[in-house]
């Protein structure tokens, strides 16, 4: 457990770079309180957070992306860590691992054959299907992960985007040890 | 989310007669070992009060609920246990928030018990709901409702287990009066029943990275040995001084790390940080390794991170993972409990030579560091009452064996240099949160959990008429605190700065007082006051004979500034020294 040459927090060295953690928690009232608001007096801003059940009963899982230094967040994860309500903490960041969001977007229906090839393009990369259509209004989802998202989310500006909805990012570690969903903590 | 079925769901095997919460709660503070419970009724913790004459329990009725609040945490440090404040719904709980934060930022283990307003009514704006479990979660280890008497059993030992285990800390319970008044049939769990999976534990045992350790210290000229508060809760002092002299290596302490070694040790080298030693502080600029035990290298030691230890491999050894790495650059870090780690050390370490020449260096350094002082240049002498010299005096009189409680400004800063201490559990202070008002209520909690010893609050006169409504508390249960209001009429610590750092453009730095002694009449305490050096002994005498509280009104210098200084945004080794005498 002997932790090397770490560096104070808000060194000027420091990696700041976008982070997805994964957490095992206790599902109970109050656990989402405890764990934004300790990212909340550290001053992170959450780019997204998901809780859902896990296959445990009493235990859910959240993943959260947040932007930081690498070394400050290494701070943080292990004060979310010593919550009670927390059972394991892993950042994926820099491991084998997946990611994937879910977005539903309101578009203006396409005009013309060459537009509406060109929207089916852009949904295809990002894993994306029309759900409903009427002569107004075009609903789809897309499922990718983050970045194929935002690329798509970027062209389909030009193709009508009216409204969305973002999920935020879901992540599984993928290494092929990987046990965290018992909430062993991986070193 | 979805609720959890509450593990202490009735087993049909496991139950036993029914009993409503309240007699739920006492029973399990009881099997807890507790013994005394400060608090304050109110409408939706009267279900508690009409059973509480049942049971063993010695409940102070305190002033306020943030003396309720101080007094378990002074009850806790002083015993090394837990201490238990209890409280209504709305104003009353939320006058806790203080103490808990207290608690929280010093590590005390501490369960405070509020009421609220029936499960119906909850969310509702009810007469006087508060959502006390959302404002304490910041200062809290942990907080929640207890929304079913069936959990009752369970939340009581989880939160005892809570609060002490690990890092220690403080634990809210938030009772709506109706879970107080229904039954459960549900017996006290067992302690290998609790359920805690996120309860971070600290492996026990041999600390393989004292290996790595052991070879730094071989290899090293210079150490030193910063010990904090963490020793203490590991009530590890013993082994500090064990390993402190088969190493040869001096210990410096931290505020809440006063008592880790006796003052009088030759290896102590002394109190270390912002208003510490002189000498300290330059051996941990001249070191080359500088191993940190159960302390967080937090500002008020560090000055500048970046020119902190500046000569020093830096080892951080805490049972909190997060705290290593947190402040400061980390050569080795080591999260293990402090006793461990110095147990570990013990079985690996040769008996070492003596440092000669470094243990001359701190010689030399001190001599010059105690002339400059107060305390070394016999202002006193010359007729003036200075703080130093009355700590000290107190020190004396009490053979060094008192219990020490001291507020938060510059009285705290002259009990931690000048008293002189001994043991270990004898110093209690609000280090992390600086709290004014702290010292009367929990020398209260101190006295009562630790009778065999004299117990002093030192307390400034801001910060005395913070929670001096405790007097009241003190007279009703005979509790023999004897307080030592250092009285400069100013906020000093304030004072000080304003001097100092804003060019003596003082603003609310005066404050008036009542005649403290005239106070004392009315409330029927024996009481004192001493304005000149040679009063000091006699008083002190007097008060020391009062059978239940005391105070002495110590008319000090009003002028007299805490040196040396680290000034904010500095360094260790950029300090303001007072004027040699
Ligand atoms: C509750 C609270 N409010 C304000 C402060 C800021 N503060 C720190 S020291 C100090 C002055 C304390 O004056 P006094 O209690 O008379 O002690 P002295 O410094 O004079 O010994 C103040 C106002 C504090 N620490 N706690
Ligand atoms: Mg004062």
């Amino acid at each position: 457990m002997a932790a090397r040459q770490t560096r104070p927090a808000g060194e000027a060295d420091a990696i700041h770079r976008r982070h997805v953690v994964s957490a095992l928690v206790v599902d109970r009232p109050g656990t989402l309180n405890r764990v934004s608001g300790l990212l909340r007096a550290r001053s992170f801003n959450i780019e997204s957070l998901t809780v859902g059940t896990t296959h445990e009963p009493g235990h859910s899982r959240m993943t959260i992306a947040i932007r930081g230094d690498d070394g400050h967040l290494r701070q943080v994860l292990a004060q979310l860590e010593r919550l009670i309500e927390v059972l394991d903490v892993t950042d994926l960041t820099g491991r084998p691992h997946l990611e994937l969001e879910l977005v539903l977007v309101e578009l203006t229906p396409p005009r013309g054959t060459a537009d509406k090839r060109e929207l089916e393009g852009v949904l295809a990369s990002a894993g994306g299907e029309i759900l409903t259509r009427d002569a107004s209004v075009w609903r789809a989802r897309l499922t990718a992960a983050p970045d194929a998202i935002n690329r798509a989310l970027e062209a389909l500006r030009s193709h009508g985007l009216r409204r969305l909805v973002r999920a935020g990012a879901v992540a599984m570690a993928a290494d092929s040890s990987s046990d965290i969903e018992n909430g062993a903590t991986p070193e | 989310m979805t609720a959890v079925p509450h593990p202490s769901a009735p087993q049909p095997e496991r139950q036993v007669e029914p009993r409503i919460g309240a007699r739920a709660v006492c029973e399990g503070l009881v099997r807890e070992g507790v013994t005394t419970i400060f608090g304050y009724p109110g409408g939706t913790v009267l279900p508690i009060y009409d059973v509480l004459r049942e049971f063993p329990l010695r409940h102070i009725l305190v002033r306020h609920e943030q003396g309720g609040a101080h007094a378990a945490d002074g009850f806790s440090r002083a015993t090394g246990g837990v201490g238990v404040a209890i409280a209504t719904s709305g104003p009353g709980a939320i006058n806790l928030v203080t103490g808990l934060a207290t608690a929280m930022m010093d590590s005390v283990p501490m369960v405070a018990i509020t009421g609220n307003v029936p499960r119906a009514l909850l969310g509702k704006d009810a007469f006087q709901e508060t959502d006390i479990v959302g404002i304490a979660l910041p200062v809290t280890k942990f907080a929640t409702v207890v929304m079913d008497p069936d959990e009752v059993p369970f939340a009581v030992a989880e939160a005892f287990e809570i609060a002490r285990s690990g890092r220690p800390g403080p634990v809210l319970l938030d009772f709506p009066k109706d879970v107080l008044q229904e039954e459960t049939r549900v017996p006290h769990p067992e302690p290998y029943e609790l359920r805690l999976p996120g309860l971070l534990r600290p492996v026990r045992g041999d600390v393989p990275e004292a290996d790595e350790l052991t070879e730094m210290i071989a290899a090293a000229e210079r150490p030193l040995i910063l010990s904090g508060h963490g020793v203490q809760i590991a009530d590890a002092t013993d082994l500090l001084s064990q390993v402190a002299e088969r190493s040869e290596i001096p210990v410096a302490h931290t505020l809440l790390g006063i008592g880790n070694i006796d003052e009088t040790h030759r290896l102590s080298a002394g109190y270390a940080g912002m208003h510490g030693w002189m000498h300290v502080n330059k051996m941990i600029q001249q070191c080359d390794l500088l191993i940190g035990i159960g302390c967080r290298y937090d500002d008020r030691i560090t000055g500048k991170t970046s020119t902190f230890a500046p000569n020093a491999k830096i080892v951080h050894v805490d049972v909190d993972r997060s705290e290593i790495g947190k402040n400061v650059r980390t050569d080795l870090g080591i999260v293990a409990d402090a006793g461990d780690l110095l147990a570990a050390l013990l079985r690996r370490l040769p008996q070492s030579e003596p440092r000669t020449e470094w243990m001359a260096q701190l010689a030399s350094w001190r001599e010059v560091s105690e002339a400059r002082s107060w305390h070394g240049s016999g202002a006193w002498r010359e007729g003036r009452l200075s703080a130093d010299y009355v700590v000290d005096q107190i020190g004396e009189a009490t053979d060094h064996q008192a219990t020490l409680v001291s507020d938060v400004g510059q009285n705290q800063m002259w009990a931690a240099r000048y008293f002189g201490f001994r043991k270990p559990f004898h110093h209690l202070s609000s280090g992390g949160l600086g709290t004014m008002g702290y010292a009367v209520p929990a020398a209260m909690g101190a006295a009562l959990g630790a009778p065999e010893r004299e117990t002093w609050a030192v307390v400034g006169d801001g910060g005395f008429q913070m929670t001096m409504q405790e007097l009241a508390t003190l007279v009703q249960d005979q509790i023999p605190v004897r307080i030592a209001v250092l009285n400069n009429h100013r906020l000093g610590m304030i004072r000080q700065w304003q001097e100092i750092i804003y060019d003596e453009n003082y603003h609310s730095a005066e404050l008036l007082g009542p005649d403290l002694v005239r106070l004392c009449e009315a409330y029927g305490i024996p009481a004192w006051r001493a304005t000149r050096p040679d009063e000091v002994a006699g008083v002190i005498a007097e008060a020391r004979k009062a059978p239940g509280p005391a105070l002495i009104d110590f008319h000090l210098d009003e002028a007299q500034n805490v040196y040396p200084m680290m000034l904010p945004g500095k360094g260790l080794s950029d300090m303001v020294e007072g004027a040699a005498e």
